[in-house]
């Protein structure tokens, strides 16, 4: 039993990682159907960007939990920025073209962002400060770590902002405009090509939330650590529905328990098996996700 | 809007111009210099080579410097790199001009290294100093073979390396099946332990290292609770650490194939509050392993290729190494004594035939900044290894399995 | 300079710029011991200059100033082209087929791996192009036919001894299977689903072959596979063994790519090539119209899995030697990107994205480090000047929700 909830702890911990990546691609596909391969980037970028932040502040005296607020929120005003540009060069030139020549533009910045981190960043990992978030609470064999709290304690956070933006304000009802129809939502006087950008940049900031925790979580990043999450995330936003916000948490937590259970009861090699057969299981049976509406006839 | 237009276009410019400025800018960015020594170093090349191509000595290197494993694969090329300043400056080899390392990426990748290697063919080069990945020294090394080339890894310890037959294949490393003897000896009689949980991460290398491990635990009569593999690029090992804290074992054994990865395990194991002793090989061993997992190394046992950082080849290198390239890495001195090992047989041979290269090669005894090597038939150049702390942030020797005895 | 250029175009550039620093400084000035602003300025500055450049540059071509360099080259082209429209379609094809037949008489060792694996990317590229180009569905997972063909030749000859040719079409039927396999529960998703299934198949085979010891030897690989055997290379002539072996590859792999090129070519204009296209533009009404899409569908999976299973098999005679590393995700990204940046459903679309993607990252091996960051770059900006592709597929009619865009 204690071994279960231990798992089922480790468990919300990963999906909870996978929700915040999972959202920024639901989001853009929700708005411009475009799959951004760059995102784990942006997950990347976010966490060498938080090092170097808390890092910095760390050395000017800054109290530790001051300098992880002050961090995080500029960390992930940095990746919106980073993100509006590239959806600048990369993507908007591209938004009257086949959605296929737009995936492969974002695959080539997702090359391009990787190396770019390469080489200003390094080749080797970059230790994180774990100092601030050691130690946790135990119970009996059960351990719940701080970092476990801070990370489910942060996605709740942001997911529930996130909800507040698109449902209650005006820029969330214009975003959830431009999504269903670009042309209309012009008529009525949206700036369709700004709403686009802060889509990316608000998707861009969670990415760089999940890239804060996981390198204070795991103790370091990689200039390459995007790839696997990004994938991970991609999955977990079909899921649940791709375009559906609800979908994309959802989809997050179901991906990171299965990982974790499969690996914890039945093979830690095959993990990854198990995740892809349920994710295609359940496409099987509902071929637009657990929270998807029909989507029309598009082509690729 | 035409506002953002042009925003745009600008953006778009400044793209491409970055793409043509990253090519020719020579100014590295904060940590690329260690990495990227190689325009400079070899800059000498272009304008050497077609005076006198024959007079000039390269050294080719093929190790991924890109991609997960870029960081020894650097380390690889560096080393190289250091030993042919080394041989510079003691005035170079007669009948060559001059020596330059011509550094090729594998990217790990079995396509890509064969790519790499007819190139290094192609540029003429004598010696190849690489791979890393098992997976891509074999296949590079097949078609070097052919084109009888004399190839020399630092790395690779998988035991199929030298056991083909491959007449010009060396290699300056250890062998996984003695690197597993040192850790079930340690095991069972220093720790004087019978229980043992091993992951690994499904590599050529650190599953090989793993298998003969459990094959040696059974018949040393060590318990193996469990034997678990994690993926490459993983971060998460909670799932596995559970496992491993329920099974309770005394010794947990991590063979993964790097040392970042390493860290990660270990800070996880101790968060999780697992009190197993821990040991790992030798693709944990690198600086960063501290760096990264800082106290919750501390106390880690690793299996390493013994190095006397007190002999003079070793201060020769350190002194050559450090200043450019910084602290060297796991394969930095193998890299170096395997450029060195060549370069002074082709001193020897008085010229780079690769017949009598060989025998030059397996003639040469002498004390390397690694290790003492003493090349043997098949290309091996024996293990040495031994049991070594992580102890203050610094790996400290800690036990000799050969005499059983702490250091 | 007066007229060069608006106002508009130039704050739009230095925004661009200013933005652009603001990216680039965090990442290189921000220092536990303080704030360095020289290196990043220093990076920045070259970027500018070069920005700068092409940006004027830029603006003298929209107000046709440099017409005098562009306007001989156009009538040039025009001329080319002219030219190329006189000479018989056949003539064309004749002369790179003889081109590339007398390759390896003058090319390099080096240069013939480059084309050898040139090659076996078209094989590849066409065999995807059969998926995504005609039939329209997008697959993320193409590599692990790949995969299937590769490690079907490596067993068969590793374990049985079975020859390469022998092992060719058994490879290629096996990938068919595959083929059907993971097209079967895909067959009702569409779009972006597809695409994420298609991906998860591609891991799962990778994953199973990473870990099947028994059968695969993991990640280990299988070494000692035999190289395609041709009894008239055995004739005496081995005197110069390794380059007639790199020669004869090459051979091997351009006569598998002249079939998979028929091949496609044939497919494209039969009535299952009607079909496919029938199931891009528009499944239901193909439906309609008496296409059994269920069918057509499985069977572009199996088609196109036909020609990765060939690719597959050829290239583990080639390396004598197969380990999972070779089937990663990036490889099947790799692959359907010389398919969209050739140009979706042409045939010399995809030998040049090829061409491209393969003999790109071989050129900029010069660049070292920023080999790959080009890469990616030069991918972007590629799909940026070109959308549809180096050489687009010409297309009959268009799509009514083509022409309401715009």
């Amino acid at each position: 039993m204690e071994y279960f909830i231990q798992q089922l702890i480790n468990g919300i911990t990963l999906g909870g990682v996978y929700a915040l990546v999972a959202l920024g691609y639901t989001m853009v596909y929700g708005i411009i159907q475009l799959i951004n391969f760059a995102h784990g980037e942006f997950f990347a970028a976010g966490g060498y960007m938080g090092v170097i932040l808390i890092s910095w502040l760390a050395a000017q005296g800054v109290p530790p939990t001051i300098c992880l607020v002050l961090s995080l929120g500029l960390t992930m005003g940095y990746c919106a920025l980073l993100a509006t540009a590239v959806e600048q060069v990369a993507y908007r030139p591209l938004r009257q073209s086949s959605r296929l020549s737009v995936l492969l533009s974002a695959l080539g910045m997702s090359i391009f962002l990787q190396n770019g981190l390469m080489l200003t960043q390094g080749v080797y990992d970059r230790a994180y400060p774990t100092e601030i978030t050691r130690g946790g609470l135990h119970f009996g064999m059960v351990t719940f770590s701080y970092m476990q709290i801070l990370i489910v304690a942060v996605t709740a956070i942001l997911l529930v902002g996130l909800n507040a933006l698109v449902f209650r304000t005006r820029i969330g009802k214009a975003m959830r405009a431009t999504a269903q129809d670009k042309t209309m939502s012009a008529l009525v006087g949206i700036n369709s090509g700004r709403i686009i950008s802060l889509t990316f940049a608000v998707g861009a900031g969670l990415a760089a939330a999940a890239g804060i925790m996981v390198g204070l979580y795991y103790g370091s990043v990689r200039y390459d650590m995007g790839f696997v999450p990004g994938i991970k995330a991609f999955a977990a936003a079909v899921l649940g529905g791709i375009g559906n916000i609800t979908g994309a948490m959802l989809g997050g937590f179901i991906i990171g328990m299965v990982e974790i259970m499969a690996a914890g009861y039945i093979s830690s090699e095959y993990k990854d098996v198990f995740a892809f057969i349920i994710l295609i299981a359940v496409l099987y049976f509902m071929p637009t996700g657990i929270m998807g509406e029909n989507v029309d006839d598009t082509r690729v | 809007m035409r506002q953002m237009k042009s925003t745009l276009l600008a953006l778009a410019l400044l793209c491409s111009a970055l793409l043509f400025a990253a090519g020719c800018s020579d100014n590295k960015p904060k940590e690329a210099p260690k990495a990227a020594e190689a325009p400079k170093t070899e800059a000498p090349a272009p304008a050497a080579a077609p005076a006198a191509a024959a007079d000039v000595l390269k050294v080719g290197t093929l190790s991924p410097l890109t991609g997960p494993y870029a960081a020894d694969g650097n380390d690889i090329a560096n080393g190289a790199r250091a030993a042919v300043e080394v041989i510079k400056d003691q005035g170079g080899i007669p009948g060559f001009k001059d020596i330059v390392v011509q550094a090729e990426d594998s990217n790990c990748d079995p396509r890509q290294a064969v790519a790499a290697a007819n190139k290094l063919i192609n540029e003429k080069v004598p010696v190849v100093v690489g791979a890393y990945c098992s997976s891509a020294t074999i296949p590079a090394s097949e078609v070097l073979a052919e084109a009888k080339i004399v190839m020399i890894t630092p790395a690779s310890t998988n035991e199929k390396v030298t056991e083909r037959g491959l007449k010009y294949m060396f290699r300056t490393c250890g062998r996984d099946d003695d690197q597993s003897k040192a850790a079930i000896s340690f095991i069972k009689n220093q720790l004087k332990v019978d229980t043992v949980f091993i992951v690994d991460d499904k590599t050529t290398y650190s599953q090989g290292l793993a298998d003969n491990l459990e094959k040696l635990a059974g018949a040393q009569g060590v318990k193996v609770l469990g034997h678990e593999h994690v993926n490459q690029g993983d971060k998460d090992f909670s799932a596995v650490l559970t496992q491993v804290k329920a099974a309770n074992p005394a010794v947990f054994y991590v063979s993964l194939q790097n040392s970042a990865s390493g860290a990660l395990m270990f800070i996880q194991a101790k968060r999780m509050g697992i009190t197993a002793k821990l040991l790992a090989q030798d693709a944990v061993y690198h600086p960063q392993l501290m760096e990264i997992a800082k106290a919750d190394a501390e106390g880690a046992f690793l299996t390493f290729g013994y190095t006397d950082k007190e002999t003079p080849a070793y201060k020769a290198f350190y002194a050559k190494y450090q200043p450019k390239y910084g602290e060297p890495g796991a394969y930095s001195t193998y890299a170096y004594d395997s450029a060195m090992a060549y370069l002074m047989a082709v001193k020897a041979a008085g010229s780079t035939d690769p017949d009598k290269v060989r025998a030059a090669l397996l003639s040469l005894e002498f004390q390397g900044a690694s290790k003492k090597i003493d090349y043997l038939e098949n290309g091996d150049s024996g293990s040495n290894y031994i049991i070594q702390m992580v102890k203050d942030g610094k790996f400290t020797n800690y036990w000799n399995p050969e005499t059983g005895t702490l250091y | 300079m007066t007229t060069l250029g608006s106002r508009r175009h130039w704050t739009g550039f230095a925004i661009g710029l200013v933005w652009f620093f603001f990216i680039l400084w965090p990442l290189m000035g921000i220092k536990p011991g303080g704030l360095e602003f020289i290196p990043a300025l220093l990076v920045w500055a070259r970027i500018a200059a070069a920005a700068l450049f092409i940006f004027v540059l830029w603006l003298l071509r929209q107000q046709g100033a440099l017409g005098f360099l562009e306007r001989p080259a156009a009538r040039l082209g025009a001329a080319v082209s002219g030219a190329a429209r006189v000479v018989p379609r056949t003539a064309w094809i004749a002369a790179v087929l003889a081109a590339s037949m007398t390759l390896p008489l003058f090319a390099e060792r080096y240069a013939l791996d480059v084309a050898i694996n040139v090659l076996v990317y078209v094989c590849l590229g066409l065999g995807l192009n059969v998926v995504v180009g005609m039939a329209g569905l997008l697959d993320l997972g193409y590599i692990a036919f790949y995969g299937v063909g590769a490690y079907t030749y490596a067993l068969l000859s590793v374990h049985f001894g079975l020859s390469f040719w022998l092992c060719l079409p058994l490879a290629a039927g096996l990938a068919a299977v595959a083929g059907c396999i993971i097209g079967y529960p895909t067959l009702r998703m569409r779009g972006d689903y597809l695409a994420i299934v298609t991906l998860g198949f591609g891991e799962i085979v990778r994953i199973v072959l990473n870990n099947w010891m028994s059968l695969t030897n993991g990640p280990n690989g299988i070494l000692g596979i035999k190289p395609p055997t041709l009894p008239w290379l055995q004739d005496g002539l081995w005197g110069v063994l390794e380059l007639r072996a790199l020669g004869g590859l090459y051979y091997v792999i351009l006569g598998l790519a002249a079939f998979t090129v028929l091949a496609v070519y044939r497919l494209n204009h039969s009535r299952i090539g009607r079909a496919f296209e029938a199931v891009r533009e528009d499944e239901t009404a193909a439906q309609l119209m008496g296409v059994n899409t269920f069918a057509i569908k499985l069977l572009a999976y199996a088609m196109g899995a036909i020609f990765g299973g060939l690719a597959g098999a050829f290239f583990a005679a080639r390396m004598r030697f197969v380990s999972p590393e070779s089937f990663t995700f990036m490889e099947s990204a790799m692959v359907l990107a010389m398919v969209v940046l050739g140009g979706m459903g042409s045939i010399p679309g995809v030998i040049l994205g090829a061409l491209a993607l393969i003999a790109l990252p071989e050129v900029f091996r010069g660049f070292e480090l920023y080999r790959m960051l080009v890469f990616g770059g030069v991918m972007a900006v590629m799909m940026i000047i070109n959308p549809r592709g180096l050489w687009p597929a010409k297309r009959v009619g268009q799509r009514s929700e083509e022409r309401g865009h715009g």
